[in-house]
């Protein structure tokens, strides 16, 4: 049992290992910038120390309610995006028409500054979490689709024409096949995407929105409340990795489950 | 058995071709091809690599279309074939799902032409039986080696019980000894499911000693330059492979070959 649970390399560090020196490093980093703060007497609107922060967190009755529409905008855009990504990559591998018709476009997309469409969107939507939705998912869209198309088309050439032997339906082949070939590729873009899309969320609130992280965001900093502007970035910070983290272990998870079975031949 | 059966033919070649058009022009892959296979026959397309036998295979199972002439089989256009799913397809990859068990592979088939599910499950054991991998019917393909992964594709291509075998080059990627085993166990399978098989191969004493009849091929462009019967008697044994008479069949094919 525990030899099955051993790390995969002799050499590979135990948590602690790994933890340890980041953990001694941002303590050391907190202690120097606390300290720096107390005996310089920098003020507090241009660096608040470390407790000052830690206070303000705590003592933010409001901080969630923003947090929470963020987190809602952000995983609204993200679901559109996967759900319409992945229905638009089965369409491009299915269709010739498809791929060559939209896929510039898709590619194209990508170079368009986000920020530049946000002020469209809010004419067109509102002031709401319409704009922000929206702005999630077009950012999340590219990765998403561009995946899930390279995972689709890496389906074995022969495990195709033998699906074509027996006169398997296009259907048949994409849910035995194509998709799960294309699960690692998926999961690998869920992780790009789900942080992409709270960028998107965030930056959409900068323009016009009453709530949110990006409302905090831009308002602590023209307030000059620079311990708030703090607060919501360490916030922001959290959230980004977190979703990394997630997508990211159900990648490994699934891709050890899959290496197990033989998934790289 | 071999040569008379072909007064009924199960595929019928009449004059077909194959030409791809490339950036450099056209490429005739298989030329002018006129040939019987009878009900039930084991025919070998021995040729060099790239001599277009694997294209020709394509042809009779309709993977790949005839640009000129027609395949029939039993009467009717290949594709009526394929979609009846008469066409069990074996290549020189395994080319299994590395995310099924070795009986999820075997299922595979049958999920797709409509066996009756309740049945799936003895038919996958069955077949996994008869090859003697029932033992590794849990078994993920990276589990297998190379010989039981083809084995185990080689039952897959029988699962639905289809009525002709198409095998590519099966077992040209194996160690000899792995070859010579699994020529034997191809050779007792078709005595129990007696299918109609037809097997592209570049190897002439396996041709030989599998096959009722050898269809010779040339390359540039891929044309059947002579047809051979192989008089050898059935059961063939491991041990024939070193008579006299064997080795007759391995110079003629060869001479055939223009080697």
């Amino acid at each position: 049992m525990s030899e099955q649970n051993a790390p995969p390399f002799a050499d590979s560090p135990s948590w602690w290992e790994r933890v340890l020196p980041p953990a001694l490093i941002l303590i050391a980093l907190l202690i120097v910038w606390e300290g720096a703060v107390r005996w310089l007497g920098i003020p507090k609107w241009l660096l608040p120390a470390p407790t000052a922060i830690l206070e303000r967190f705590l003592k933010l009755k409001t901080l969630w309610s923003h947090t929470g529409l963020t987190l809602m905008e952000a995983a609204s855009g993200f679901a559109a995006s996967a759900i319409l990504g992945i229905g638009l990559s089965a369409g491009i591998v299915h269709s010739r028409f498809l791929e060559r018709g939209v896929f510039p476009y898709v590619v194209v997309s990508n170079a368009i500054p986000i920020i530049a469409i946000i002020p469209l969107l809010t004419i067109w939507l509102g002031f709401g979490f319409a704009p922000k939705i929206m702005i999630a998912a077009i950012i999340s869209f590219f990765p998403i689709v561009t995946n899930t198309t390279r995972g689709l088309k890496s389906a074995d050439a022969l495990a195709l024409d033998f699906m074509r032997s027996i006169n398997a339906t296009r259907w048949q082949v994409f849910a035995k096949v194509q998709f799960p070939t294309a699960l690692p590729f998926i999961f690998a873009a869920f992780r790009i995407a789900s942080s992409l899309s709270i960028v998107g969320a965030v930056v959409a609130e900068f323009y016009g929105s009453d709530r949110g992280l990006g409302y905090l965001v831009i308002t602590s900093a023209t307030q000059l409340q620079t311990d708030l502007l703090f607060v919501s970035i360490t916030v922001l910070a959290a959230l980004g990795i977190g979703c990394f983290s997630l997508f990211g272990y159900i990648e490994r998870r699934f891709g050890s489950a899959q290496a197990e079975r033989g998934y790289q031949r | 058995m071999a040569p008379d059966a072909a007064q009924v033919p199960c595929i019928h070649l009449d004059g077909a071709g194959v030409t791809f058009r490339t950036s450099r022009g056209t490429v005739e892959a298989v030329s002018d091809v006129s040939l019987d296979i009878g009900e039930r026959e084991f025919l070998a397309l021995l040729g060099p690599t790239g001599c277009g036998k694997s294209t020709l295979l394509r042809l009779i199972g309709d993977l790949t279309p005839p640009t000129h002439g027609r395949v029939e089989v039993r009467g009717q256009p290949a594709h009526a074939a394929r979609q009846r799913n008469e066409f069990g397809f074996v290549f020189q990859e395994p080319a299994l799902l590395p995310w099924r068990t070795a009986l999820e592979n075997v299922r595979l088939p049958l999920e797709v032409v409509g066996f009756p599910p309740e049945k799936r499950r003895m038919r996958c054991e069955e077949l996994l039986q008869l090859v003697s991998l029932l033992g590794f019917k849990d078994s993920y393909p990276h589990e297998l080696s190379g010989g039981m992964k083809q084995r185990v594709a080689i039952v897959r291509a029988l699962a639905w019980e289809p009525s002709i075998l198409m095998m590519d080059e099966p077992f040209s990627a194996l160690d000899e000894l792995t070859r010579n085993r699994l020529q034997e166990d191809l050779l007792a399978l078709w005595a129990v499911e007696h299918k109609t098989i037809v097997f592209v191969t570049h190897n002439i004493s396996e041709a030989v000693y599998l096959a009722d009849r050898i269809a010779v091929m040339s390359p540039r462009p891929g044309r059947i330059t002579a047809v051979l019967p192989v008089g050898l008697p059935r059961p063939r044994l491991p041990e024939m492979r070193e008579t006299m008479e064997f080795l007759d069949h391995v110079r003629e094919a060869r001479k055939a070959l223009g080697g």
